[in-house]
């Protein structure tokens, strides 16, 4: 793949805050923030994932590039040009280019509207094919995502596709109008793993048929590992770890990385990996959002005069690894003799 | 006399379109304390299975054959007063989807009191309450949130409680199906090592469902790989993730991404399973498997011991 030198998209200090409702009188109400000035940058071609558990701020970075929200502060930039501004004809343009694939395939499709319409909506809309033209593409965007003969699916009703098939057509709908980034929410967290290495493949023959670029959203190390050329690790709405997924994942360097990874489940000959331990049992009071570490509640090596203060800043671990924690090291990897250990995903 | 005996079980649904064989010819022993997974793709029957244990098969599915020996007891031969006895007070189960298993307006401690009292009418509700109190700390949740709300809980929170219910009338044999799908994954790793002390704590028989390798693995001592009703291999944790023999499993196995060393290639199983409904003659995976031979598609396979104690449903391995 090669490195071009500007980001396709960029995130910058971008930061969203929600309010929970609280009671009828307005009591109650708490602010959650569900991104805190989270920058980074995707390079052309490239297959970004972005790691975190449920209420991370993981699919809101997705729902905020795919401009379903505005954010609070920040900036977000494809290609150079803000989003934020965009009206009209060119924020139309906008999200042909950015396509989006959600987690639920039983959710995202209209149970009435036949696959063929289903996946030539966007031709539509956008206006760029009707008539035949748009009824060749979508036979050609079905194939395309594995689904063959087409004619055979092109009639058909969402409910009488498994999950896997759906989802397939869910690609081919966003893939139809050639994007230039795909965002994908959790694509494989409703499937068994066996359809999810098919869609894995999918998507990876998609980056390296078209060269579209992909930010992958996941809570699954494992899925990230096999996917992804490079990752954010992301919890609470602050970024803890960027680097390559192979450093990040055989060495992980952030102590709540380490934690995920100790928590991934494992099988095969995995008897001599040791787990890292960084997680504690019992949370630390909490300190007021916005200061300090993020995880400091939940971090074992933590001193309190130190993470409960001040936020980390980011700390070079390696080339093009980052890691915001004040206590990580550049160290030698710990030799990992994890080739007959599998993951889940 | 082994805990839990399945012999040749078949279960069947009535369906618009003919009778679908949703499990066939399912055999296994489970022994007091032992632990078995069953694993395999959505629509495999692992599910049926765990419904037909408790006696809970929806109305339009029924035991066609084989018998389900439960302390040397046949559930298919009782009624259903005998049956409810059964239920819950020997046999427990934890369902799917943990947060619609509460009932959202009853306090969480009530509910399980409630639990308690209609298996156990000799308890008196202060006695269950101090019970499931001690249920609390057995699963590791405070005390003081007992009259809470199920909405006031977290989903691991829940799950625990659900655990914590299942345990109740301290039951020998627990049947999980998917209990971890909706949690986390911090969670869920301490949920299933919560799950592990338990079980050798109270000497419990566990039957855990999962579609993910990965999850029954870090539970189970035995393993059972099923695909399109049938169970194609069986075994010890070791043996069948060190040295899995039958090609679905193989292809299974080669589905998840591995830790360290170089990305493999994940190799998808090409295909989809068979339909279930009417006869199916021969191998049921051979049109998916990398080394069929013509003749699967015609014979039936048969049980070949691999290893001790592990087997497979495959002639060419």
């Amino acid at each position: 793949m090669a490195k071009a030198d500007a980001p396709i998209l960029e995130l910058d200090r971008v930061t969203k805050r929600y309010f929970t409702r609280g009671n009828i009188f307005g009591h109650g109400k708490r602010e959650v923030l569900a991104l805190n000035a989270v920058s980074l940058q995707i390079n052309p071609g490239e297959i970004f994932g972005l790691v975190g558990e449920s209420g991370s701020g993981k699919t809101t970075a997705g729902r905020l590039i795919v401009g379903l929200e505005k954010p609070d502060s920040g900036k977000i930039l494809l290609q150079g040009r803000e989003i934020g501004n965009l009206k009209g004809k060119d924020f139309r343009l906008y999200r042909r280019h950015v396509q989006m694939v959600f987690q639920d395939p039983y959710q995202s499709f209209n149970p009435q509207v036949s696959i063929m319409d289903s996946v030539g909506e966007p031709l539509l809309t956008q206006g760029l094919a009707k008539g035949v033209e748009r009824l060749e593409k979508v036979l050609a965007a079905l194939k395309n995502a594995g689904l063959s003969p087409a004619e055979s699916y092109a009639y058909r009703f969402p409910h009488q596709l498994s999950g896997g098939q759906r989802q397939r057509v869910a690609i081919a709908r966003a893939m139809i109008v050639e994007p230039s980034l795909l965002v994908a929410d959790e694509p494989t967290s409703m499937l068994d793993a066996s359809y999810s290495a098919q869609i894995f493949d999918l998507l990876l023959g998609v980056r390296d048929r078209l060269g579209t670029t992909v930010l992958f959203i996941t809570h699954s190390l494992a899925s990230a590992r096999y996917l992804c050329d490079r990752v954010a690790v992301i919890y609470r709405g602050n970024l803890m770890e960027i680097g390559p997924a192979y450093e990040v994942i055989n060495n992980p360097q952030h102590p709540y990385t380490q934690a995920l990874l100790d928590a991934t489940p494992k099988f095969g000959r995995c008897g001599d990996i040791p787990r890292h331990g960084t997680l504690l049992k019992a949370e630390r009071p909490s300190t007021s959002p916005g200061v300090g570490c993020a995880f400091f509640r939940r971090c074992q090596p933590a001193r309190r005069s130190l993470c409960a203060v001040q936020a980390p800043a980011w700390r070079q671990m390696g080339e093009g690894h980052v890691c915001a924690c004040h206590f990580a090291q550049t160290g030698e990897p710990d030799t990992p003799s994890g080739e007959e250990c599998r993951l889940g995903i | 006399m082994a805990l839990l005996d399945v012999q040749n079980l078949s279960i069947g649904y009535q369906t618009a379109e003919g009778l679908l064989q949703a499990v066939e010819g399912v055999s296994f022993c489970l022994q007091a304390g032992q632990s078995l997974g069953l694993v395999g793709e959505s629509g495999c029957g692992k599910t049926t299975i765990g419904m037909a244990l408790m006696g809970l098969l929806p109305s339009n599915g029924s035991i066609t054959e084989g018998h389900v020996l439960l302390n040397g007891q046949d559930l298919r031969t009782m009624d259903e007063d005998a049956l409810r006895k059964v239920r819950w007070k020997d046999v427990a189960m934890i369902f799917q989807a943990a947060m619609n298993a509460l009932n959202p307006v009853i306090r969480v401690g009530d509910q399980m009191i409630e639990a308690i009292v209609a298996h156990q009418p000799q308890v008196s509700k202060d006695e269950a309450r101090r019970q499931v109190e001690g249920l609390y700390q057995l699963v590791g949740m405070p005390v003081e949130r007992i009259d809470d709300f199920p909405h006031q809980y977290s989903g691991g929170m829940k799950q625990r409680a659900i655990i914590a219910m299942a345990l109740a009338n301290k039951p020998k044999l627990i049947i999980a199906d998917e209990p971890t799908t909706a949690l986390d994954v911090i969670v869920q790793d301490q949920i299933l090592q919560e799950t592990k002390n338990l079980q050798r704590e109270l000497n419990l028989g566990i039957i855990f469902i999962s579609h993910d390798i990965s999850i029954v693995a870090e539970v189970c001592q035995s393993i059972g790989v099923m695909y399109a009703g049938q169970l194609v291999e069986i075994g010890t944790s070791e043996q069948v993730f060190y040295e899995p023999r039958h090609p679905y499993t193989q292809a299974l196995v080669a589905s998840f991404p591995t830790l360290a060393g170089e990305r493999k290639e994940l190799k998808p199983i090409p295909g989809e399973p068979p339909h279930l409904i009417g006869k199916i003659m021969g191998c049921r995976f051979c049109d998916r498997c990398p080394r069929s031979e013509s003749q699967c598609k015609l014979d039936r396979p048969l049980w070949q011991e691999v290893d001790a104690g592990h087997h497979v449903l495959c002639d060419h391995c």
